[in-house]
């Protein structure tokens, strides 16, 4: 797991890259029933927020970040105001600014290369690759 | 009318279909477009860290090619004009990255050009009302749902090009063209996007999702103006995915609104579809 030291600091670096106050959140899941990727999610954009706030590592760690495909759906709906895709941005940044990655170019069937549209691989390797 | 025109690297590609029906249903209305020399990628990502000043570097650049041509900017795919707009939006904004991007920059640039969607030109400077006068009828009938995704409408705030909950700018295109756009709550749900290289499953279910609200809705074709939404819809059909019978051609609205103008069908890309809409359209 990737560490950033004493959990207050996990809240203060995702804050900085992100540009969002976290604990805006009341935790009312707008995010969470508006969300593309929650089919496959070990946590709701919901409880991201709440580990966010909490300073848990869980936030960094968890599959959520990396199955978000930045559609705006939460951010657009937030009652609080909060650009939840910028929060997930920041958790995915801290990841790859470490080397943690989720995408290499392996991973990959060929026959889906030929096919796909030139966008979906460079966003995807923008998004998921250090 | 000429307006200055950046396709994007996708629409050199694996979306001709869009480049090719984009340029001619312009020409046929007296617009033309002409390609910015030495363009390059958009980026694709708006990036959303607020410290990634380098991932807006490549819009910036062809945003400021495009200011010695006065004013408006045509991109038509939809993440291109996501960034496109995104980006000069910060630049006109935030002192900080107009200060940063400027940096990168061979000449000033402060957020002159203006970029706009086809989907704005048909509204504001053609007219509805001029494009149904122009057709003639062989559309009646057929019934459309119209697919925003995502990037066209939101964040509302940047974007400022529809209402992002319900918008309703292809309605009236569909509409006009003397189709029947259909109820479509899906409209601006998201297809899953780059994730079809990560999470397949994610873009397998919301594909499934999507067609099959805009099936029971009565849609016989869907419209959008995204490469990769058109794509993840079409393709998971071609791989049988799709719980759609009949399988539910995904069109550009540009080859829709092409269609309805009559204008030859072989330019307007639909031979790489892998639901083929000929037959229902040309019939």
């Amino acid at each position: 797991m990737v560490s950033v030291g004493p959990s207050g600091e996990l809240c203060e670096k995702i804050s900085e890259i992100s540009g969002q106050n976290p604990f805006l959140c009341m935790q009312c899941g707008t995010c969470s029933a508006s969300c593309t990727g929650i089919g496959v999610m070990d946590l709701l954009p919901r409880q991201v927020v709440r580990m966010v706030q909490l300073g848990r590592r869980e936030a960094l760690a968890c599959r959520s970040i990396w199955v978000c495909s930045s559609c705006l759906a939460c951010t657009a709906r937030c009652p609080r105001g909060i650009d939840i895709a910028r929060l997930m941005e920041a958790l995915r940044a801290i990841n790859l600014r470490k080397g943690h990655e989720v995408l290499s170019p392996e991973r990959i069937p060929a026959a889906l290369l030929t096919e796909v549209p030139q966008m979906a691989v460079t966003c995807a390797f923008r998004k998921l690759s250090a | 009318m000429k307006l200055p025109y950046f396709p994007g690297c996708t629409l050199y590609t694996r979306a001709r279909g869009l480049d090719h029906s984009t340029r001619a249903v312009l020409a046929a209305l007296g617009i033309e477009l002409e390609e910015l020399p030495n363009w390059t990628c958009c980026g694709t990502a708006f990036p959303l860290a607020q410290d990634n000043y380098i991932g807006m570097v490549a819009a910036a650049r062809i945003l400021a090619s495009a200011a010695q041509h006065n004013g408006r900017l045509v991109t038509v795919c939809s993440f291109c004009y996501h960034v496109l707009k995104r980006v000069n939006h910060s630049i006109k904004n935030n002192a900080e990255a107009r200060r940063k991007l400027n940096d990168y920059l061979e000449q000033g640039y402060g957020g002159e050009t203006v970029p706009v969607h086809p989907l704005e030109i048909l509204k504001h400077d053609v007219g509805f009302e001029a494009l149904r006068a122009r057709v003639r009828g062989r559309l009646k009938g057929l019934k459309v749902a119209c697919y925003y995704g995502c990037l066209l409408v939101r964040p509302a705030a940047e974007m400022d090009f529809d209402d992002p909950e319900n918008p309703t700018i292809m309605e009236e295109l569909a509409a006009a063209l003397g189709a029947e756009p259909v109820h479509f709550p899906y409209k601006t749900a998201c297809c899953g996007s780059y994730q079809v290289l990560n999470a397949y499953d994610v873009v397998a279910s919301r594909g499934r999702e999507i067609l099959a609200a805009a099936a029971a809705h009565g849609a016989q074709v869907l419209i959008t103006s995204c490469p990769l939404c058109q794509f993840n819809l079409d393709w998971l059909q071609g791989r049988g995915e799709g719980t759609v019978l009949p399988a539910l051609p995904v069109l550009y609205f540009t080859q829709l609104l092409g269609t309805a103008l009559e204008l030859p069908a072989e330019g307007l890309g639909f031979e790489s579809h892998y639901v083929d809409p000929r037959p229902l359209l040309l019939g």
